[in-house]
């Protein structure tokens, strides 16, 4: 049974839909990323299942239960603010001991509980510091205990890196995933930086304007995305795409890309399904999947620019609409001028249909 | 002249020159603070009065040895002023406090015609006490507009001798100095208020906490030194009330409604023993400074705490 299910979940502000019909199911125990860039309707989404926002309409389960009109303390949800949201003006101990005693537990259970999740945070030394002057890892395990302590069935995360240096974040994120091993809760994290979902999420939720694009595991979503915005967003460089149109060649079904001549063969079983298609489309390759061609048989482009980064080598090649990024292992000794011929491999060629964005695929 | 020397002559020039820019402040300070204090405590230990005949500087021969003080301690009627003025302070600040932290609570929340409510709300404090003073002395005129609102309430004629009658003289003071500055104490703590950060209250309700509890716990707390600085301003201003009511009541009947600011003023000018008034002013701010320390101590250990 899923532990949230979110059906029809839409929220308007006057004229601004800030989140269109949403339909997902969150698995319990799942870790479940809403990426999207800022403004796409990710933590109105969060908002609405703590109960911080009433939905305009649609509905919000917590497995079986309606949670419509209940009020957020009654939720069993955890919270997680961006900036943590600690009780400045209390000690650690008070913080972990709020929610149990504002809800009026014996004063010796609520002792023994916050002993022991502080035992569980590693925070036993620091439980009568004050928490105005403590570091952000310790104040995220303080604001991840705070809740715990009430034992919520899920834990909604509002991007909790945001304000953390990016040297940081990697400590972060691995110590946020250990306790969500610890912990097994539903977790669902709010993020617009998809390198955190990738890493983190069992599966990721994929947003813009208001609209769920994608859902699927993280390589389900690299792989495969289901439409042009979610190739362009996942990935550092995005999606590769090249307007075309299909055509027969001797070699098999290929891609007409106009001036930038034709694409080497499509693999059989995308062929197969594209054999008849009319209209524009949209030839789609990752830029991790490129290789020179060694036969000349591949994109003939121009090299506009090269970004050495250590480990890896970023080529651009070609300009306006047929601007492509090719992703090196190694230097693969191009520079500004030159022209390289580039194949990518045939089984990452994504196709999507131009007008409507939508991945063509068999099956 | 080498340029090894011109480096301490340009420093001694500096300090110089900033000697003579501050000077001009240096006075004033010194004329407006120390000055009228030393003169003051000069005074106090003589019989001096404008009418005896001699400057103030010479004072000295009317010397009386603390008799002033001496005398003060034995003064029925200051002391009595200054049991009052503390009775005035501590109904009057409370029920300010009160009356303007629920205020504050109730508009820290959006509703209709906040905007309107708050501008008459700020009113009082913006009317000239003498004028309020006024307005309240001829409100509770014994055929004035209060005794009217009782009447139709009771439905009997309810004539009420309010300014006459020693309890109720006192009262009514009260009455006008709540309603004059409970606005103040409103206006600062809703800007206290305001400033509670909104996630720790939202994350205080995520864990159940009630209105009342998230109150307690959470925007108390965060408003102690603004509370402290709202209740330090109006402890020592409403030590020294004296201008609504000196019209109300000129302090009487007889001395009922005689404070330590009314007390002094008639021996200033009815009695004309400013020896004597030094003596008891000089007492009277060795208490306010007293709680003026303390309360600037407090905040900084607040302030401390908060940041």
């Amino acid at each position: 049974m899923s532990a949230i299910q979110l059906r029809n979940l839409t929220k308007t502000f006057g004229d601004f839909t800030a989140l269109k019909t949403m339909d997902l199911d969150i698995a319990d125990g799942e870790f479940m990323a809403l990426l999207g860039p800022s403004g796409c309707g990710k933590s109105t989404t969060m908002n609405m299942i703590a109960g911080m926002e009433e939905p305009t309409s649609g509905r919000i389960m917590f497995g079986k239960r309606d949670m419509a009109g209940v009020p957020m303390g009654r939720r069993g949800v955890g919270f997680v603010f961006q900036n943590y949201a600690i009780f400045t003006h209390m000690t650690v101990r008070q913080n972990l001991a709020y929610g149990p005693r504002m809800r009026g537990g014996a004063k010796a259970e609520i002792d023994r509980r916050v002993g022991a999740i502080g035992e569980l945070l590693q925070l036993t030394a620091l439980l009568d510091r004050k928490a105005d002057r403590l570091s952000v890892n310790i104040l995220q395990r303080v604001a991840i205990g705070r809740s715990a302590i009430m034992e919520p069935a899920i834990f909604l995360l509002d991007e909790p890196l945001s304000n953390v240096d990016a040297a940081f974040r990697a400590v972060m994120r691995t110590e946020l995933k250990q306790l969500q091993r610890q912990f097994r809760q539903t977790m669902v994290y709010v993020t617009h930086d998809q390198l955190e979902a990738m890493t983190m999420a069992d599966r990721i939720a994929v947003m813009d304007h208001g609209v769920l694009q994608q859902v699927g595991t993280p390589l389900e979503v690299y792989n495969n995305p289901a439409n042009v915005f979610v190739a362009r967003f996942i990935g550092a460089p995005g999606m590769n795409l090249l307007h075309g149109k299909p055509a027969e060649s001797d070699r098999g079904l290929v891609i007409d890309l106009g001036p930038l001549g034709i694409t080497p063969p499509l693999p059989d079983e995308l062929a197969a399904y594209l054999r008849g298609a009319r209209g524009d489309m949209l030839y789609g390759f990752r830029p991790e999947q490129v290789a020179l061609a060694q036969d000349g048989r591949g994109l003939a482009m121009p090299v506009t620019f090269v970004e050495r980064i250590g480990a890896r080598t970023i080529v651009h090649l070609g300009q306006g609409d047929g601007a492509v990024k090719a992703v090196f292992d190694n230097d693969v000794g191009l520079s500004i001028g030159q022209t390289a011929v580039v194949a990518p491999a045939a089984s990452s060629v994504r196709i999507f249909d131009a007008a409507s964005g939508v991945a063509m695929k068999a099956g | 002249m080498g340029a090894a020397r011109a480096k301490p002559a340009l420093r001694d020039e500096g300090a110089r020159l900033g000697f003579r820019l501050t000077l001009p402040a240096q006075i004033l300070v010194l004329f407006i603070s120390a000055f009228p204090l030393l003169m003051q405590l000069y005074i106090s230990v003589t019989d001096w009065s404008p009418l005896s005949g001699l400057g103030w500087w010479n004072a000295w021969e009317m010397w009386n040895s603390f008799a002033n003080y001496t005398d003060l301690a034995a003064d029925a009627r200051f002391w009595s002023a200054l049991k009052r003025t503390a009775l005035v302070m501590i109904v009057c600040v409370p029920a300010e406090f009160l009356l303007g932290l629920g205020l504050a609570t109730l508009f820290a929340d959006d509703f209709p015609g906040k905007r309107i409510f708050y501008s008459i709300l700020l009113m009082p404090m913006m009317v000239v006490p003498a004028v309020a003073g006024y307005m309240f002395f001829m409100l509770f005129q014994s055929g004035g507009p209060v005794n009217d609102i009782l009447s139709a309430i009771t439905g009997t004629s309810v004539t009420i001798a309010w300014l006459s009658e020693p309890t109720l003289a006192l009262i009514a003071v009260m009455i006008a100095d709540i309603w004059q500055w409970t606005p103040l104490m409103f206006l600062i703590l809703l800007a206290g208020l305001v400033g509670v950060p909104e996630d720790q209250i939202k994350a205080a309700t995520l864990l159940g906490a009630n209105p009342w509890q998230r109150f307690v716990t959470i925007a108390l707390p965060k408003m102690k030194t603004i509370i402290i600085i709202a209740l330090a301003i109006r402890v020592i201003e409403n030590f020294k009330i004296f201008d609504t009511l000196y019209i109300m009541t000129g302090g009487g009947p007889g001395v009922a409604t005689e404070t330590i600011s009314v007390y002094i003023y008639k021996v200033t000018t009815q009695d004309l023993i400013w020896g004597y008034v030094a003596a008891i002013a000089l007492a009277i701010l060795i208490v306010l400074s007293i709680v003026a320390v303390f309360a600037i101590k407090r905040m900084a250990r607040a302030r401390q705490v908060a940041a």
